[in-house]
């Protein structure tokens, strides 16, 4: 018997997409938890990281904070957090996978956020401010829109980490697709295992090219490489200050 | 000279890709979680244990009398479900087990209908005989499958038996391991005429988690072992089990039949002829006690209390 085939003869019997404990539910249920997730995530992180890379203030200790951030298990934090749920009397809920993933994702988000507000060039900020913009609008109009390629770029990285791991859901009695790993070790059904690792990779790849393709559409028109360098008209191309990365990379995490 | 190096690199990177390619294909034919077979020589013994505290409890008082006899004795801790002890007492990674009766029946013969001890016991060995599985005497003690219910839900509902459970049945989300739902979901639709519940798996075998689900309200019945120190603890309400689909669980040594020899069957009956169910209450109580004691010295304290080491 070959699991990998027995697993891809599973994910296309329609009559396994059905019902509480079907395929649809799960990746329903999978990307649930995943939204959520993210949506705090981002609340926490892009407010913070737009603070930090309008300002320059803070961003040793957040650099130090975020690194040490990902050092966490996030399996040992879970169960940490179902613990206290446990003795807070909530029994076995989904807040504590919620609270863990939103944890999980804020490092790239953050990074993203404020690395792409350092990214613009100074110049177009100095200029903005000489043409009597207040603080706020050119952090809304000039570095926000300068900087969302690395944002979406830090959503990216946040998100795929996220789908991947919210399979642990499964392991404190809560849905997903981490199920098909829990019910295939549980009930020795490898193929159930396969089918669950296989939904969660094309899931996180699909999202991810579905992001991809965001990251590519907010790069503000006229705003691309090169072009910056060809508009600069008094020929002083090379005197760029030195924080000019290219503006569509990704913030690099691990994990 | 630049270009060749990075060919040779680009060849030397596909053929690493290709190689792991044609192992990973390899790895999803066979068996990912299959051991070496164990030593299976007379006189060493290698005991396994599913993870909760009872069979852990268990594996050590059997294990440690056989130890005092001079076999040799190794344990493997914590095996999950039956699914994969079974599996591994047929390969010989593991000699023996602490099983329940009724359950080991059922798994070994799914359209078994016996469910008295005494019927359980007579039709096990013929059942497990096609799995190349042995069985000694089944121990006086037992430890079922049990529906558990909150007093407080039990007396706002009626509630005595699994029947009185039936008009509710829509409505409540039942919590129990993950194994339990294709083994059990057809048994009450069937017998209880239970129609459309709602499963939640929680896997520790009862344990904490479910117990602490049942109290926060998140499940409105859990099925914790009858032997479960929390559910006296908590004032829990076992439902009667009144149409008896929920066959006896005594406690019984599972064997691979390969090592079944007339010694070790005396030595371990010896034992199981002791083991009641007030004893598994008592020791499961000592147990779950607030100096978090290990197994084997509740199992060396009460074996020597009983003179059996």
């Amino acid at each position: 018997m070959n699991f990998l085939l027995s697993a891809f003869a599973f994910i296309f019997d329609p009559t396994n997409w059905l019902g509480d404990a079907g395929i649809g539910a799960r990746l329903l249920a999978h990307l649930g938890i995943t939204v959520v997730s993210i949506l705090i995530a981002l609340v926490l992180a892009v407010p913070l990281g737009l603070l930090i890379g309008h300002t320059g203030r803070g961003r040793s200790a957040v650099i130090a904070l975020t690194g040490a951030a990902r050092a966490l298990p996030t399996f040992g934090v879970l169960i940490l957090f179902v613990l206290i749920g446990i003795n807070f009397g909530a029994g076995l809920s989904l807040t504590p996978v919620i609270a863990v993933l939103a944890v999980l994702a804020v490092p790239p988000l953050l990074a993203g956020a404020y690395s792409g507000v350092e990214a613009v060039d100074r110049e177009t900020v100095d200029s903005a401010r000489a043409m009597g913009m207040t603080e706020w609008q050119i952090l809304t109009r000039v570095e926000l829109p300068l900087a969302l390629p690395l944002l979406v770029g830090g959503l990216r990285s946040a998100t795929l980490q996220v789908i991947a791991t919210a399979t642990i859901a499964a392991y404190v009695a809560q849905g997903g697709l981490g199920r098909y790993l829990i019910e295939g070790i549980q009930l020795r059904d490898y193929t159930r295992a396969v089918v669950g690792a296989i939904l969660v990779a094309a899931l996180a790849l699909l999202v991810d090219g579905i992001l991809a393709v965001v990251q590519k559409l907010v790069v503000p028109r006229g705003v691309s490489r090169g072009a910056t360098r060809t508009t600069s008209s008094t020929g002083m191309t090379a005197r760029r200050p030195t924080r000019s990365p290219d503006a569509t990379r990704t913030p690099v995490t691990e994990g | 000279m630049f270009s060749r190096t990075k060919t040779r690199a680009r060849v030397g990177a596909l053929a690493l890709g290709l190689g792991a390619v044609v192992v990973l294909a390899g790895c999803t034919a066979g068996d990912p979680l299959a051991a070496g077979s164990g030593s299976s020589t007379a006189g060493a013994i290698t005991i396994g244990n599913q993870a909760f505290p009872e069979s852990e409890l268990l594996a050590q008082i059997y294990g440690q009398v056989l130890a005092a006899k001079g076999y040799d004795v190794t344990y493997e801790k914590g095996i999950g479900s039956r699914e994969t002890f079974i599996a591994a007492l047929k390969d010989g990674s593991i000699d023996l087990i602490p099983d329940y009766s009724g359950n080991a029946l059922v798994y070994a013969d799914p359209k078994a209908m016996a469910t008295s001890p005494a019927d359980v016991e007579a039709a096990l060995p013929a059942a497990l005989e096609s799995l190349g599985l042995a069985v000694t005497a089944a121990a006086p003690g037992e430890d079922s499958d049990a529906l558990v219910v909150t007093s407080e839900y039990a007396a706002t509902n009626h509630l005595t038996s699994i029947g009185d459970l039936t008009p509710l049945a829509s409505n409540i989300t039942l919590g129990a391991n993950t194994e339990f739902e294709p083994r059990w979901r057809a048994g009450l639709n069937n017998t209880y005429g239970f129609g459309n519940w709602a499963f939640k798996a929680i896997d520790d075998y009862g344990g904490p988690g479910t117990l602490a689900d049942l109290l926060a309200g998140n499940i409105q019945v859990a099925d914790i072992y009858t032997t479960t120190p929390s559910i006296a603890a908590n004032k829990l309400v076992v439902l009667n089990d009144d149409k008896n689909l929920f066959a006896a669980q005594n406690i019984i040594p599972l064997l691979n039949k390969d090592v079944l020899t007339d010694d070790l069957a005396k030595l371990l009956d010896s034992v199981s002829a002791k083991i009641t169910t007030d004893v598994l209450l008592d020791l499961n109580g000592k147990l779950a006690g607030a100096d978090h004691p290990t197994a084997a010295d509740v199992a060396k304290a009460w074996l020597t209390a009983q003179g059996l080491i």
